[in-house]
């Protein structure tokens, strides 16, 4: 399967938005990543020029944070939180275990774009764990059971809908 | 809503909101923060459509709040104004909530919380403990108002403080406000917050710019998040104020974009207070004009560094650059910038409308206030707490945390993420301040407390900080860069079991030089995890390197399966478990007998290290590993008994034994199988060491610790009773007589004394611990009445104290210096004497025995308790004017026991220990005479039956190697039984995997006082023993399964 089309209109339209604006990269490098999921390597440098700025710099800043990504990402992103508390409770395993099911290293996407698997430093959910983000949804106190649960509701689910 | 022109319309409106919330009753709240992970928000709506349809929709209002604080049992709700909480809500149970409580006034029992001791349910949040040594001050309307609207924070007061500042103070009265509260920045590093805002109102250039520094980054930190997500306006009202203080008018807020909930509350506040003209341009009509714009981060942990955050919201990489010039100089744009952390922000609007007095009115004297802490880990009640700043971590980890679960054990607790340190338990009595904290190896850092329990092993928590430091480096500086990829190398290694003893002085000075030459305070701070772990538990690390071992038993290269890693002998249990569960009770015996001859005594009395280790314990409960021994034992000598072949003689050289306890019988049954001759030179009628002469009747039969030796003995072991080694027969002469090789093994069996006025042995009525129990286990007539005290917290006292009640006293009561954690007795005597009727007197120490006419009538004690000086050391203090008297009949001492290395004095060529026993080596167990070997508790002091005789063991090996002339170490490492079991399997069976742990009987508390029988008993049949070793998850055949 391949990733979604990019709308260029859509995108021309976001970068228009921001253009000239003092300090606007990130704002608008999120506003990207926000819609499309990643940012197409094809805008680097309409947003460069948009904001007068060279395409070294752009690329530095888009490698440098973990929040942008240049290529797309599944339907699902799957954020296993890897922070101390989830840590000292077994987030190990649990990533183990997902790495497994899903047959992805962490960082990597589905063929079918339907999930990608990434670990977060601290999702400040430590009250959970071991806990995970998928997309917006907080799962906390996961286990084995619970995370094979999780996985085959969203391998079948089309839609963002928490069980 | 219509922007406010003036203070007056300001007032008019919170008077107008105020009316009107007046004619609402009663409120539910529901965290719609934290808890909406747990389905919250279904809560709410359940909840709301039961208020509807149950026809009370005018007079009960469903509030969605932020964080309460009690995450531990989410989803959480609070009823106002009856203060009942009710936790783990679900949405079927709304309409119980609103028929029962709301309109019957009926409390519901299964919503309640429970206290954990008498498991009663606690109803109303004032007496829930967790909430009891809290001072709720930043997070007071946390959990209240909805965060949403601006009228709820208007109604308690909100925006109060910030009016006041316009209209009554001048910027540098604010500035002196501040500096006098002694606030101190709450984003970890602690400097005065009143000294920075100075630095930035005196600095030259226009514009300024404030900062609230929302990255909470820091893994195991989530207080800001809680502050922005349930109480976003008084991080605007706190940085108004400061932007006035410091005649800044642009402010921003980067927070983290991993925290959608708190910039949606922050968006909506930001709207709500730019549309009511509580920001904006001319400010209620002062002049004051002040905005403030939102950023969010992306994921770039150093950008919670206040240089590389400044270059964040610039739009660069979130490279931290070098200070001076400081921020207050020359920050956003180059212009002076003043960044403060959200908590911080939020301690502001309370310290000007209260005053700098009421603020100091809790607090160290250098810190002032409160803290909030984010308790996470392995602790009861995870969640947010705020507590004094002074607080001690027992404070906060026992008595609102709710100690440890499972009955663990507390071990360290992780503070200031990967920037602090773990702090270690002879540390908890100490107060939380910045100061203290940074003198230890830690930092208050932003708040985050990780509790972690025997079952985590520091040196992969040092890993794993490194790991998370060594990505997250920005990598503008050599020493952060490269130097935490070392680190983390060399602490990977470690974990790996490939480390070498030189490798931790390369971490103590990797890490010294990381602090002393890197760029910003990431790279400054990173090594502290290694090397306060490598300070306090040093220890564990020289363990992996040495032994293979890893104390919490998670390093998986030296694991088979945590409850063999756990077990000081290394029974493989899994592999026993399963054969109970197919009912081949005589192998599992002999797997047992692999590595321990006692079976059936650790059936009984073995402090089972396996249990707090084992995975079914994460799950459900752990499984009843002991008690499955104790059954299959059981078993072994009813239906096969002690009778066996001894094992053949295959070597010349002889070995002597002294002392029958269990290091030197498990060194003898040992040595007879890897067929030398042995024999064992015991100085008492009976062997069995404490076993036979001091654990009571009722907790090892006499019968057991009989059989268990007769075993041994037909095992090919030579015992000689009354055959003491001392001036008349010394080590040297058993030399002399063609053994080859001796194990010196004798126990601790000395009594300490406690050295007060009135000490006297002879006294009528005072008696010592190990004496007392000797004589009445050996059968001496002893009977005593009345009240008796005993002096002490190890399992001497408990045992003299159950046994003092057995034997005619009325009344018992024990005394000890420290707490109930630090009793060195095994909790589970401690319940069952206290069942018993027992008193326990903590805190106490004993000050003088008192006497009339050479018999005791009393003793007094004072109280005591942990004091910290300068340097962080632990001592204990009495207070000498708490003097208590209590009469008494008799006293038994027994605060400890020692090894008595006297009957050696003949023997003087073996090097002596400082503390009267000998020094040997710690993997052989070598004396620096070649053959003489030395172990169990006379080396350690009193420790457990399992670890004297892992010591045995060790040294059974220590000697075939020296016999064999082999002079490389031993290695004593986690192996698979030759004999494997294949049943037992939990994950398998259906019906195993809710099995709830079957524990057995024990005699009731009325009747077993009575007389000696035996408190505990067995499994009463083979199913239940076999339905609870199907329980076993087999974590040693993960491997293969993998």
């Amino acid at each position: 399967m391949k990733p979604p089309e990019i709308d260029w209109d859509k995108l021309k339209g976001i970068i228009d938005r921001h253009r000239g604006e003092k300090w606007g990269l990130i704002p608008l490098l999120q506003e990207i990543q926000e819609n499309f999921g990643y940012i197409p390597p094809a805008a680097i440098e309409p947003v460069a020029k948009a904001l007068n700025l060279f395409p070294s710099q752009v690329q530095g800043v888009i490698t440098f944070y973990a929040g942008f990504a240049l290529k797309p990402k599944g339907k699902y992103v799957l954020k296993v939180c890897r922070g101390t508390a989830c840590h000292v409770k077994g987030s190990r395993s649990i990533i183990r275990l997902m790495q497994k099911e899903l047959n992805l290293k962490e960082g990597e996407t589905s063929p079918d774009y339907q999930f990608t698997l990434e670990t977060v430093a601290c999702l400040g959910a430590c009250f959970l764990a071991p806990t995970m983000l998928v997309n917006r949804n907080y799962f906390g106190r996961l286990a084995p059971v619970r995370v094979t649960s999780l996985l085959d509701h969203y391998r079948k689910s089309k839609e963002d809908k928490t069980p | 809503m219509e922007k406010l022109q003036s203070i007056g319309q300001l007032e008019w409106l919170r008077n107008k909101i105020l009316a009107r919330s007046k004619t609402a009753g009663t409120v539910v709240h529901v965290c719609m923060t934290g808890c909406r992970a747990y389905g919250a928000a279904a809560v709410k709506e359940a909840l709301q459509e039961e208020v509807n349809r149950q026809g009370l929709s005018g007079r009960v209002e469903v509030r969605g709040t932020g964080c309460h604080g009690f995450c531990a049992k989410a989803p959480v709700i609070a009823i106002d104004p009856l203060g009942i909480q009710y936790q783990e809500v679900s949405p079927e149970d709304a309409a119980a909530i609103v028929g029962d409580t709301l309109k019957r006034n009926r409390l519901i029992d299964r919503l309640a919380y429970r206290d954990p001791g008498s498991h009663q349910p606690v109803f109303y949040l004032n007496q829930i403990p967790f909430y009891k040594k809290q001072i709720k001050r930043v997070l007071t309307r946390c959990g209240r108002i909805d965060p949403t609207r601006i009228e709820h924070y208007l109604a308690a007061g909100g925006y109060g403080a910030f009016a006041k500042t316009l209209t009554k103070l001048t910027p540098e009265e604010v500035i002196a406000e501040i500096t006098a509260s002694k606030l101190r920045g709450r984003g970890g590093a602690g400097f005065p917050t009143g000294q920075k805002w100075k630095f930035t109102r005196e600095a030259g250039g226009h514009p300024k710019y404030i900062v609230c520094n929302a990255d909470e980054g820091d893994p195991g930190a989530f207080m800001d998040r809680a502050v922005l997500e349930g109480d976003p306006h008084v991080v605007l009202e706190g940085m108004a104020i400061g932007a006035y203080a410091i005649g800044a008018d642009h402010g921003y807020i980067y927070v983290r974009e991993e925290y959608p909930i708190a910039i949606e509350h922050l968006t909506v506040a930001l709207a709500q207070s730019k549309e009511l003209g509580l920001l904006g341009e001319n400010i209620l009509g002062s002049g004051f004009n002040f905005d403030i714009s939102l950023k969010k981060g992306s994921g770039a942990f150093v950008c919670g560094e206040e240089t590389a955050l400044m270059a964040s919201i610039e739009g660069k990489r979130g490279m931290p650059r070098a200070r001076p010039p400081f921020p207050a100089q020359s920050g956003i744009d180059r212009k002076p910038t003043n960044i403060n952390n959200v908590e911080t922000w939020a301690n502001v609007p309370m310290i000007i409308s209260n005053g700098a007095g009421w603020y100091g009115q809790v607090g160290t004297t250098n810190s002032k206030g409160t803290k909030i802490f984010s308790l996470a880990g392995k602790v009861n009640n995870t969640g947010l707490v705020e507590v004094p700043i002074g607080a001690t971590i027992k404070d906060v980890v026992f008595e609102v945390g709710g100690g440890i679960p499972m009955g663990r054990s507390f071990k360290a607790v992780q503070m200031g993420g990967p920037s602090g340190g773990c702090v270690p338990r002879e540390y908890l009595d100490m107060p939380i301040d910045y100061d203290t904290l940074q003198r230890i190896g830690a930092i208050m850092g932003s708040g985050g407390m990780v509790v972690m329990d025997e079952n985590n092993c520091m040196v992969e928590i040092a890993r794993f900080f490194l790991n998370f430091t060594q990505s997250e480096s920005c990598g503008k500086c050599a020493p952060c860069r490269l130097g935490t990829t070392q680190l983390y190398e060399i602490l990977t290694r470690l974990t790996l079991g490939r480390g070498k003893l030189q490798d931790l002085e390369t971490i103590k000075e990797l890490g010294q030089t990381i602090t002393e030459t890197s760029l910003c305070g990431l790279g400054q701070t990173c090594p502290k995890p290694a090397l306060s772990t490598l300070k306090y538990f040093a220890r564990e690390y020289e363990d992996h390197i040495l032994e293979h071992r890893c104390a919490g038993a998670t390093c998986d290269t030296m694991v088979i399966s945590a409850c063999q890693h756990a077990c000081p002998a290394g029974i493989d249990v899994p592999n026993y478990v399963a054969a109970i569960a197919e009912g081949d009770y005589g192998k599992a015996v002999g797997i047992i007998r692999e590595r321990n001859p006692f079976p059936a005594v650790c059936g009984r009395i073995c402090i089972h290290p396996c249990e707090f280790k084992c995975r079914r314990g994460e799950l459900d409960a752990p499984v009843a590993i002991r008690s499955l021994k104790r059954f299959a034992s059981e078993w072994f000598f009813k239906n096969i008994g002690p009778k066996r072949k001894p094992y053949p003689v295959t070597k010349k050289e002889k070995v002597a034994v002294v002392g029958a306890g269990p290091a030197g019988l498990t060194c003898a049954y040992f040595l007879s199988k890897m067929g030398y001759q042995t024999r064992v030179f015991e100085a008492q009628a009976i062997g069995g060491g404490m076993l036979g002469i001091a654990v009571p009747e009722f907790r090892l039969p006499r019968k057991v610790i009989e059989d268990e030796i007769e075993y041994i003995k037909n095992c090919g072991v030579d015992i000689v009773y009354n055959a003491p080694i001392d001036v008349n027969h010394t080590v040297n002469d058993l030399l002399g007589e063609g053994y080859g090789a001796v194990f010196i093994a004798p126990g601790a069996q000395a009594s300490i004394r406690t050295g007060i006025p009135g000490e006297d042995e002879k006294l009528t009525g005072l008696y010592y611990g190990l004496r007392f129990l000797t004589e009445v286990r050996t059968g001496r007539d002893i009977r005593l009445a009345g009240k008796v005290l005993v002096v002490g917290g190890g399992n001497v006292a408990i045992d003299a104290a159950r046994t003092a009640l057995r034997v005619g006293a009325a009344d018992v009561q024990i005394f000890y210096r420290r707490t109930r954690e630090e009793m060195p007795a095994w909790q589970k005597d401690v319940e069952e004497a206290l069942e018993e009727g027992i008193v326990l007197n903590l805190h106490w120490a004993p000050k003088q025995i008192l006497q009339n006419d050479r018999k005791i009538i009393g003793m007094e004690f004072v109280r005591s308790r942990t004091v910290y000086d300068d340097d962080g050391r632990a001592r204990l203090s009495v207070d000498p004017e708490s003097l208590q008297t209590v009469a008494a009949d008799a006293v038994i001492i027994a605060i400890g026991q020692a090894p008595d290395a006297s009957f050696l004095s003949r023997d003087s060529q073996i090097e002596r220990s400082l503390w009267g026993s000998l020094e040997v080596d710690r993997n052989k167990l070598a004396t620096n005479i070649p053959g003489i070997f030395s172990g169990g508790d006379f080396i350690t002091g009193p420790t457990t039956a399992i670890q004297a005789i892992a010591s045995g063991r060790r040294a059974a090996i220590a000697i075939d190697k020296y016999l064999l002339g082999d002079k490389s170490r031993v290695e004593i490492i986690d192996e698979k039984t030759g004999r494997p079991s294949s049943a037992g399997l939990a994950l398998e069976d259906e019906s195993a995997k809710d099995q709830q742990r079957i524990d057995v009987g024990i005699e009731d508390p009325h009747d077993r006082i009575k007389d000696f029988r035996e408190v505990e008993k067995g499994y009463a049949s083979d199913r239940e023993a076999a339905r609870e070793a199907k329980r076993c998850l087999r974590c040693d055949l993960e491997r293969e399964r993998r």
